[in-house]
């Protein structure tokens, strides 16, 4: 048994070195009832965040994205300039609760954090299946996108799911690859 | 325009209530649900400064203190995007007819969404009120439009449809209720939905009229807000249930035609039927005349009634010579002759110990010889010659029980016969009438209960005709006759029996 299951990691490991540079094409998941998923989770957290208030407070401040949505403007961006906002703004939501997986947290608190990154992990892989472009660091000569600072978890929290709600969610509802069939 | 309005408010002419309420349609800019809603949040909403957002303005007011005159002026109203440059937006008051109650409002036109927003009320300078909210969460959408209510064809059901209020990036994060009742009642039901904007209701009564309202709110994940005001209720008939009155009108006949052939059946051949169902028993009243009518069943009362006519009517001409028919069992020679010898008679029937004869065969005990077979014979024409003791024949015949008697000494086996003979009559004599009246079938019962196990097994009565076996040493007969039904001798003595040379025995088993 041992052996089978062995021979079979062994065999699921040379195949993801062997596989090619460009992945494969993914379905793409246009149900918003998948990120509607992760949302309902990002509540949770923010729930849990919230009511801890004390104990959660940590010394440090986290960089966070603009959760800000102007109706106006967003209708008038490209899907590209779309794209780029909401995977920077991932990018840097993921590493400020990254930073947070160091410190000592309750059990509770440390599953919502552990769930929070791997909901961004998913969220990054359904982009990838409507074939949004992927995060591109900002050049030395480029701009990089506005910031925010937040000096709490609670507030670390509140940013995470209003991003999910907000940008995240616009962007996926209006992917072109879902829409393509519909005039 | 606004103290206009005011004032003419306080007029009563219908004129002037008209101008009011066209007044009042300047003054509500927005959507055509501005002052129901306002009026539904001044009542659910708890905190001071209540907002809501309806399609991407949002709209914050609070209740004005009465008391009051030239209350915009007075009142400011500020609000900040993330804690950055406060902005001050312009005050409206608006007079609520339906509650007789001023508010002031505020309005922000395209509010940013997922950020939060710091609201502020000062009234001379002086902070009043404060809020931090995020706009997404507080909409306040208008209710479904065109809702239909149609009849699906099947029975108690009805497809509702209905269109979702106008927004856009919303239409996948609405939930729906459902409201509907029967036209007059107030008592209703609510159906909740999400996204879909069609419902099969089920489990409705047929041929009803029904109401249906509809309203709308956002889901809660992307978006939350407050439940949208119900739309006007929309009426449908459900369908009339499907059974065919002509169906149910040919199974009815045709149950009745069955019914009436069953009856027909069942009169002409009740007499059967009530046969095989519910068949007669057997009784001996015709045998034993006046026995269960007259003497309630005694026995013993019967016999000395009816003894001289029963006897004088079955054996007339036996009456002092011929014994009672036995049949022969065994042949078994006797030492002494006389004692032994009994006259199988009615004297001897006569006797106490004929109170345990039920039957007219009586209880005797005869020896007969061998030698004397001829004798039988003449006996036995003799008997077919007489009718009547033909009769009593086939009363023997139709009561036929079987008992054997073993023979030893003649004392032995005269006491033997006594000994025999006791069981008998101590089965027609314990118990009284009760025993014998209650069941002729209960001899053996009786039998078992008197603890008799002395009867010998069942003597058959082999003569066809009533014959009188002779007396004669080395035969010991016995007569019983019962009702055929229910006698059970058990076997009585059979090493007694065993030790006999060759014998007949002739069993008759009654089953009770």
């Amino acid at each position: 048994m041992f052996h089978g299951s062995g021979l079979f990691a062994l065999l699921l490991i040379v195949l993801e070195w062997t596989r090619p540079g460009l992945s494969s094409p993914l379905r793409p998941i246009c149900d918003l009832r998948v990120l509607d998923h992760f949302i309902k989770e990002a509540w949770d957290a923010e729930a849990a965040m919230r009511a801890c208030k004390d104990a959660c407070s940590i010394a440090t401040n986290f960089t966070v994205p603009l959760t800000r949505v102007d109706f106006d403007v967003w209708e008038a961006m490209n899907i590209e300039e779309r794209a780029q906002e909401v995977q920077s703004g991932l990018h840097v939501l993921n590493e400020a609760i990254s930073s947070l997986q160091a410190s000592n947290q309750t059990d509770v608190l440390q599953s919502h954090i552990d769930a929070s990154i791997s909901n961004i992990a998913s969220i990054r892989q359904v982009l990838r299946s409507l074939s949004i472009p992927e995060y591109v660091p900002p050049t030395s000569g480029g701009e990089d996108k506005e910031m925010q600072i937040v000096s709490s978890i609670s507030e670390l929290f509140q940013v995470h799911i209003n991003f999910l709600r907000g940008k995240v969610r616009l962007l996926l509802a209006n992917a072109p690859v879902c829409h393509q069939g519909v005039s | 325009m606004y103290l206009l309005c005011k004032w003419m408010t306080k007029m009563r002419s219908n004129r002037l209530k008209i101008v009011f309420m066209l007044c009042l349609a300047f003054v509500t800019t927005g959507g055509q649900h501005f002052e129901s809603k306002v009026a539904q949040l001044l009542q659910d909403e708890t905190e001071h400064i209540k907002c809501f957002v309806e399609g991407k303005d949002l709209t914050c007011f609070w209740e004005e203190e009465e008391e009051r005159n030239h209350i915009h002026d007075q009142y400011t109203f500020t609000y900040s995007y993330e804690k950055k440059n406060k902005m001050a937006c312009a005050v409206s008051s608006l007079y609520l007819l339906a509650s007789n109650k001023t508010i002031l409002f505020c309005k922000l036109p395209k509010t940013p969404f997922f950020t939060t927003l710091d609201v502020q009320v000062l009234r001379d300078g002086r902070m009043l009120y404060t809020r931090s909210l995020n706009a997404e969460n507080v909409l306040f959408l208008d209710p479904p439009r065109n809702l239909t209510v149609m009849s699906s064809g099947k029975e108690g059901q009805l497809n509702v449809s209905w269109l979702p209020p106008l927004l856009k990036y919303m239409d996948d994060s609405m939930i729906y209720e459902v409201r509907y009742a029967v036209d007059g009642s107030n008592m209703g039901k609510v159906e909740v939905i999400k996204v879909s904007t069609r419902l099969v209701l089920l489990g409705l009564q047929s041929n009803t009229r029904y109401k249906v309202w509809v309203r709308v709110k956002p889901d809660g994940v992307a978006y939350k807000g407050y439940w949208s005001a119900w739309t006007e209720p929309v009426f449908g008939v459900t369908p009339p249930s499907d059974v065919d009155p002509l169906i149910v009108l040919l199974v009815i006949f045709i149950g009745l035609i069955l019914c009436l052939l069953s009856l027909t059946v069942i009169l002409s051949h009740h007499k059967f039927l009530l046969k095989k169902l519910w068949p007669d028993i057997p009784t001996p009243e015709h045998k034993f005349p006046g026995l269960f009518t007259v003497y309630k069943g005694d026995f013993k009362e019967w016999m000395s009634h009816n003894n001289g006519s029963m006897w004088g009517r079955s054996v007339p001409v036996y009456t002092e010579e011929l014994p009672s028919p036995l049949e022969v069992l065994s042949e078994v020679s006797l030492t002494s002759h006389g004692t032994s010898q009994r006259e199988e008679r009615k004297p001897v029937e006569e006797d106490e110990e004929k109170e345990s004869e039920r039957s007219d065969s009586g209880l005797t005990d005869r020896w007969r010889d061998p030698p004397h077979a001829h004798w039988l014979m003449e006996q036995l024409r003799a008997l077919q010659e007489n009718p009547e003791s033909r009769s009593q024949s086939s009363l023997l015949q139709s009561h036929d029980t079987y008992v054997t008697l073993n023979q030893g000494d003649n004392e032995q086996q005269v006491d033997d016969v006594f000994e025999e003979t006791l069981p008998l009559q101590t089965l027609f004599t314990t118990a009284g009438t009760s025993s014998l009246g209650t069941s002729h079938s209960d001899l053996g019962s009786l039998q078992q209960s008197s603890g008799s196990g002395r009867l010998s097994s069942q003597s058959s009565f082999e003569y066809p005709n009533h014959t009188w076996p002779p007396k004669g040493p080395g035969y010991a007969y016995m007569a019983v006759a019962d009702s055929g039904v229910s006698m059970d001798y058990s076997p009585m003595s059979s090493s007694r029996i065993a030790e006999l040379g060759k014998h007949r025995m002739y069993t008759n088993d009654y089953k009770n």
